[in-house]
């Protein structure tokens, strides 16, 4: 037999990847293509193969690193950070990544070494994860589960984010409304310590308006329109007897592997394992089955036997509702065809079939509900995807809000407010942050001013459209202004709100442009009883960002802008 | 792998320009003459001729992101209302002009979106002032009378208007005959229609004695300018033709507005031939089907204490390509083609009730049911070694046979295939099987002969057996017999609640577009019925909003008034403060795109030598309703000037009943909703991502502008 040895490549080995010019060029790209969705009038992107397969048009970080194919090393360590963020706190991914990219631009700029800057960044990250988190925090919220209010400006302030859901003002607050529903049907009613939190399924009814979307305790299962025609209605008033079964039901073998199975002739298989499954049918009849749930398929005879003792049977019910099914049912997913043990059996309260759009649903309503099925309409595909993950990320939202009640103000203006304290820090007691590294006062200077800027032109790639943008002296929020504003004008009389919406331009502020330098201010806090006031006129139009996901997104931006300055060499294998 | 990004929104929008192209295609669908289209594929020689929007984007190579978008955003129409697609197209095109316009202005973006999508919730807002309450429809159905008018009506329109591509000599001799009467209804008006009439293209006609000559002289002008339009359709552009096509709808029209005194619609002729929209032949069948099943509901319910409801999905059609149009018919039951081999068969079970299977899956030896995995490591041995006489297929075709025969069916009826050498079994023993049947057939018949589905024919017992359908030919077999020996069989049983349409066309190129024509008249019936309102049809509706734009764009914003401002309100962006100042250009350039929108119809219509003429036709309008305070009003008064004008001449008393034209109202205005995203959508992206290109590739097409990363 004839050969072929081809000898190995050498390993390409770059040294200082950072400062060839391709990877800035491909970096600056990216940033690019993220800067330019961030924030509610961001610019979508269409996704596609460009040779007639599916389009998709989205600003979400989380759809665009998935699609990116990223080649060098030093990209794919951002996409990966930041997608690795997105799956543990679903919103943020886009202010991590630009942070990311703004961090490893300006301190490329200062010249310092590697090691210096990383430690000045640990020490500047640590300054404001624990002034977000302390009491003193002035851009942060607390949460007030008996009011909606602040919960509705977090969701609403999600969903205006994401342009591509393509929804108009009332549809947005419908949605709001519906998610907001969604979460308080997954809290249990009983506060046993831990909260274990049920789950919102969310059933897709494409092609229909979205304020057709609704919200219903229990779940709902797709079924045939001839399944549907069959569903008998609930004859007694007891709880209902139910069986889940994880196993295939269809009649067909397990997988038997490799090798061959020889049978003799006149031996019919399919019969033989049919005799099984409507001996199974009989235990269930005799144990007084009332439903019969399978993830997969029955088959058809076994399904007759059953309709013919009134017991109901859903299959091919899906993976995905198999978690939920065996929580509200309190069933253990059967996985055999041996004999059930009556222990696996579960019970509900009722069920009913309804009718969506043109879609048949089963609708399983359980004794104790923690687990609600958001039926989510949008008028096509591509934004019927974006919503269903914005709508997952808003209810992820509200479940971090849990754990720390908390929210950040958003549009902007916690990135300022940070940037505002950090410098005034630095001006007042730089010792504090330094400690003893080693490092200079000036070489603090620095950094930090890399870090501020890196969080203001952050808060500036809110603004597409060509305005400029100013914070105030006195909070540090962020606003905004027409580019070219005539030079001698009352510029309370051009703004009008800043980004979060907390504050409006009559309060006698002065402000000054973000990319200006300006003399260090403390940055007041909006105090409680602030709040307090300023809750029933604005809270409508309050944004809020959710301060977990925030919290770790920025960790995770200055950790991974660490790691890339970091890099010394990157060695390729070229085989 | 490689990806590439390309910027598209540089000075000009590429896509926008893609998404005005792209509508372009489709503007001569808009109204009630439609010009077809031949798609020609220059490769294979292909052609396919088509009269829709949705068969336009099929045909067409949309594989630019854009196109896909546009053709996604049809489709999800067409599969939800399965009307509205050419007004989408068309809105779309005009819309992502007037975007492109206001981006040369140098509007911002964001403003663009949320001041066009908050004027179109205004417009949607307004034009409920314009809805009639479809009410008590079926109170009247008793009385004969509102039937046999419709006849009438339906009888002296003929059967091939709504053909606008039916170009045979036969049909247009047909045509002129029609014709003839419906000219002297015109006259019969006895006065000039008033030109203040929108809705109606009529200005130029001036009624009188010779009313045909004017029309008939007006319109060849207008063909032959329309000629050098249709330059791709060489076949369908005859001036006879189009003079035969218009005139039903003109005529529909004027009479149309004529009783609008209440404001209400309460006769299903009268709303059936209103949402017929030109196309009364469809509708006819249409409404004889609603009326079908209304009769068979009030049998099965007693005295209709139920309330009715149209369910469209028992409503099915079998097309008979090459009959005669006049063979075109509802019946109640299910008509399919069977085979000319199963005459002999059918006549003998003609005339005696016969029992039925319904078979969910396939009928076959190696069907087995969905989900069920079939071992490729299972092998059989023989046992002994005794010769085979048979084929595991004949086994089992003998196995069925001896089901069929111990349960004595004649019938079955199969979703899925059946296999062929089965069929031929059970045509030897009297037996008549049905392969490729619709599940709402098979349901229909499930409910009607209490018959069971069933996966497999071992699964039968008797509880599974239906019994009582009848089987007789579709007319005489020797009349119907088509090029593929394929004879029409009527299969039905009592109280069936399923009605076949007969669709019958001399052309079969024509088929699909009469299909297609049907499903939107009865989908538009089903909407109606179903919402229990409808718009006043004619383009009022458009006419309020483009009026109503005009009147918003000239009010100044209140301070406060968050309705206005769309999400914007909840930004504090500088955007919400210089709002203001772009906000009444953006709604003029919304109102442009229902202009254009109203100009292509009524110069479609064929009673205006250019879109230039219709459009200062609608712009004298819109300055009138505009001085009058409120549009609505404006189109209501117009409505009943006409309507007293007709009561004034005697003869037209009777026809006191003849409908107006209406419009679905949930259908329209989400084509309007998918039309305005659309172009929101493409007017916010910013670049394309082209995933999964090879070097290579992107080499090879040599494109300008990529980003690589």
């Amino acid at each position: 037999m004839l050969s072929r040895l081809e000898a190995k490549k050498p390993s390409l080995c770059h040294s200082e990847p950072l400062t060839a010019e391709k990877v800035r060029a491909t970096l600056c790209v990216l940033k690019g293509i993220l800067t330019s969705c961030y924030g509610p009038s961001g610019r979508l992107k269409q996704l596609h193969n460009s040779t007639g397969g599916s389009v998709c048009t989205t600003s979400q970080s989380a759809v665009l690193l998935r699609n990116l194919s990223v080649t060098h090393p030093i990209l794919k360590i951002l996409t990966a950070s930041v997608q690795n963020h997105v799956s543990c706190f679903s919103d943020c991914g886009l202010f991590t990544a630009i942070l990311c990219c703004n961090l490893i631009e300006n301190v490329q700029k200062t010249d310092l070494t590697a090691t210096t800057t990383i430690k000045l960044n640990t020490h500047l990250l640590n300054f404001c994860t624990s002034y977000l988190r302390s009491e003193a925090c002035g851009c942060r919220i607390p949460v007030d589960f008996s009011n909606t209010q602040i919960l509705l400006c977090l969701v609403r302030s999600i969903l205006t984010s994401k342009p591509a859901c393509m929804l108009t003002r009332k549809e947005i607050d419908h949605v709001s409304i519906l998610i907001l529903r969604a979460f308080l049907l997954i809290i249990p009613g009983n506060t046993e310590d831990p909260i274990i939190l049920g789950k919102s399924i969310i059933v897709p009814l494409k092609g229909q308006r979205v304020t057709d979307s609704t919200v219903l305790p229990g779940v709902l299962i797709e079924m045939s329109e001839a399944q549907f025609m069959r569903v008998l209605p609930v004859r007694k008033s007891s709880p209902l007897k139910v069986a889940l079964f994880s196993t295939s039901l269809s009649g067909d073998f397990s997988d038997l592997g490799e090798g061959c199975m020889v049978v003799s002739d006149g031996v019919s298989l399919e019969n033989a394992v049919l005799d099984q499954l409507i001996n199974l049918g009989r235990q269930l009849v005799s144990d007084h089955v009332d439903l019969v749930l399978c993830q997969k398929v029955i088959h058809p005879s076994l399904k007759q036997f059953l309709t013919l003792h009134h017991i109901v049977t859903i299959d091919r019910v899906g993976v995905m509702l198999m978690e939920p099914l065996s929580k509200v049912t309190g069933t253990q997913p059967i996985g055999s065809l041996g004999s059930v043990s009556p222990g696996s059996y579960g019970s509900v309260k009722d069920w009913c079939s309804a009718k969506f759009g043109w879609k048949h649903f089963f609708h399983l309503i359980p004794n104790e509900a923690t687990v609600c099925s958001l039926l989510l309409c949008n008028r096509n595909d591509t934004a019927w995807d974006e919503l269903k993950l914005t709508c997952q990320t808003a209810l992820h939202a509200l479940q971090l809000t849990i754990k720390e009640p908390w929210v950040l103000l958003g549009g902007g203006c916690t990135e300022t407010h940070l940037a505002a304290c950090i410098r005034h820090k630095i001006y007042k007691e730089p010792g504090s942050i330094l400690q003893d590294d080693g490092c200079t006062q000036a070489e603090l200077q620095l950094i930090a001013e890399a870090f501020c800027s890196a969080l203001e032109s952050l808060a500036g790639s809110l603004e597409h459209d060509g305005g400029e943008t100013l914070t105030d002296m006195k909070y540090g929020h962020f606003w905004t202004i027409q580019a070219g504003p005539p030079s001698v004008v009352n510029w309370t009389d051009l703004l009008s709100r800043c980004g979060c919406g907390v504050y409006n331009s009559q309060e006698e502020l002065s402000w000054s442009f973000l990319k200006s330098t300006c003399h260090p201010f403390v940055p007041q806090a909006c105090l409680p009883h602030e709040t307090e006031e300023i809750r029933p006129q604005s809270t409508h139009s309050l944004t809020l960002d959710c301060l977990t996901a925030k919290l770790s997104g920025l960790k995770v931006a200055v950790e991974t802008a660490n790691l890339i300055l970091d890099l010394a060499y990157v060695i390729e294998d070229k085989n | 792998m490689v990806m590439a990004c390309r910027v598209i929104n540089k000075r000009r929008h590429m896509g926008l320009q893609q998404l005005s192209l792209l509508a372009e295609t489709g503007r001569t669908f808009l109204g009630p003459v439609k010009s077809s289209k031949f798609i020609t594929d220059e490769e294979c020689h292909g052609n396919v001729l088509v009269s829709s929007t949705v068969r336009l984007l099929e045909s067409l190579d949309t594989t630019s992101a854009v196109g896909q978008l546009l053709n996604e955003a049809v489709q999800a129409q067409n599969d939800t209302y399965r009307t509205g697609t050419t007004t989408l197209l068309f809105l779309a095109g005009a819309w992502s002009s007037a975007v492109e316009e206001c981006l040369h202005l140098g509007v911002p973006i964001a403003i663009i979106v949320s001041v066009m999508s908050e004027g179109l919730n205004s417009c949607s807002e307004e034009v409920v002032s314009l809805q009639v309450p479809v009410h008590n429809i079926f109170d009247h159905m008793g009385s004969t009378k509102a039937i046999s008018e419709l006849k009438t009506v339906s009888v002296s329109l003929g059967p091939f208007l709504q053909d606008s591509s039916g170009a045979s000599s036969v049909q247009e001799k047909h045509d002129l005959k029609d014709v003839a009467p419906r000219f002297t209804f015109y006259s019969l008006s006895g006065r000039p229609v008033k030109s203040s009439e929108f809705f109606k293209p009529d200005a130029k006609i001036e009624a009188g004695e010779n009313t045909s000559q004017t029309l008939k002289s007006s319109l060849h002008t207008d063909t032959c300018f329309r000629k050098s339009v249709l330059v791709h359709s060489r076949h369908f552009n005859r001036t006879d033709n189009n003079q035969g096509i218009h005139k039903p709808d003109r005529f529909q029209e004027l009479h149309g507005a004529t009783t609008f005194q209440t404001y209400r619609c309460s006769d299903l002729a009268e709303l059936a031939v209103g949402l017929s929209h030109g196309d009364h032949s469809s509708m006819k069948l249409v409404e004889e089907a609603v009326q079908l099943q209304y009769q068979n509901a009030c049998m099965q319910h007693g005295n209709c204490t139920v309330p009715f409801v149209f369910d469209i999905s028992r409503l099915i059609t079998c097309s008979l390509p090459g009959l005669p149009e006049t063979f075109s018919c509802v019946c109640p039951g299910y008509i399919v083609q069977v085979s000319i081999a199963c005459a002999g068969l059918i006549k003998e079970l003609e005339n005696r009730p016969i029992r039925v299977v319904l078979i969910e899956g396939d009928l076959t030896e190696s069907y087995r049911h969905l989900g069920f995995n079939k071992s490729t490591t299972i092998k059989t041995v023989l046992g002994s070694v005794k010769l085979q006489e048979d084929s595991s297929e004949e086994l089992w075709a003998n196995h069925i046979m001896q089901l069929l025969i111990q349960f004595n069916v004649n019938l079955i009826l199969i979703k899925g295939n059946v296999s062929e050498h089965l069929t031929e079994k059970c045509v030897h023993s009297k037996r008549l099987v049905i392969g490729s049947v619709d599940g709402h057939v098979i349901q229909a018949f499930a409910e009607a002969t209490g018959a069971v589905q069933v996966a497999y024919i071992t699964q039968v017992n008797e509880d599974c057996v239906g019994n009582g359908i009848s089987v007789a030919f579709w007319r005489n077999p020797l009349e119907v017999i088509d090029r593929n020996n394929r004879i029409a069989v009527l299969l039905k049983t009592e109280g069936i609640n399923l009605i076949t349409a007969v669709l019958t066309s001399p052309v079969s190129a024509q088929m699909q577009t009469k299909e297609d024509r049907f499903w939107t008249c009865a989908y538009r019936v089903y909407h109606a019925l179903k919402e229990e309102k409808v718009f006043l049809g004619g383009s009022a509706v458009e006419f309020l909003c483009l009026s109503h734009l005009h009147i918003l764009a000239e009010q100044p914003l209140q301070k406060g008034d968050h309705t206005c401002l769309g999400w914007l309100h909840h930004t504090s962006s500088w955007l919400a403060s210089s709002l203001e100042i772009y906000r009444p250009t953006v709604l003029k350039y919304l109102a442009s795109g229902w202009h254009k929108y109203l100009s292509a119809l009524l110069y479609n219509t064929a009673s205006y030598s250019s879109e230039f003429e219709a459009s200062t036709f609608i712009q004298h309008h819109l300055h009138s309703a505009i001085g009058s305070g409120s549009p609505s009003s404006y189109i209501l008064k117009e409505y009943s000037k006409l309507n007293s004008g007709i009561f004034n001449s005697s003869i037209l008393n009777k026809l006191e009943q003849f409908p107006r034209v209406y419009d679905v109202v949930t259908p329209k205005i989400e084509a309007w909703r998918r039309a305005l995203d659309l172009v929101l959508l493409v007017l916010q992206t910013d670049s394309e991502i082209i995933t999964g290109l090879g070097h290579a590739q992107i080499n090879s097409q040599k494109l300008e502008g990529f980003l690589f990363l």
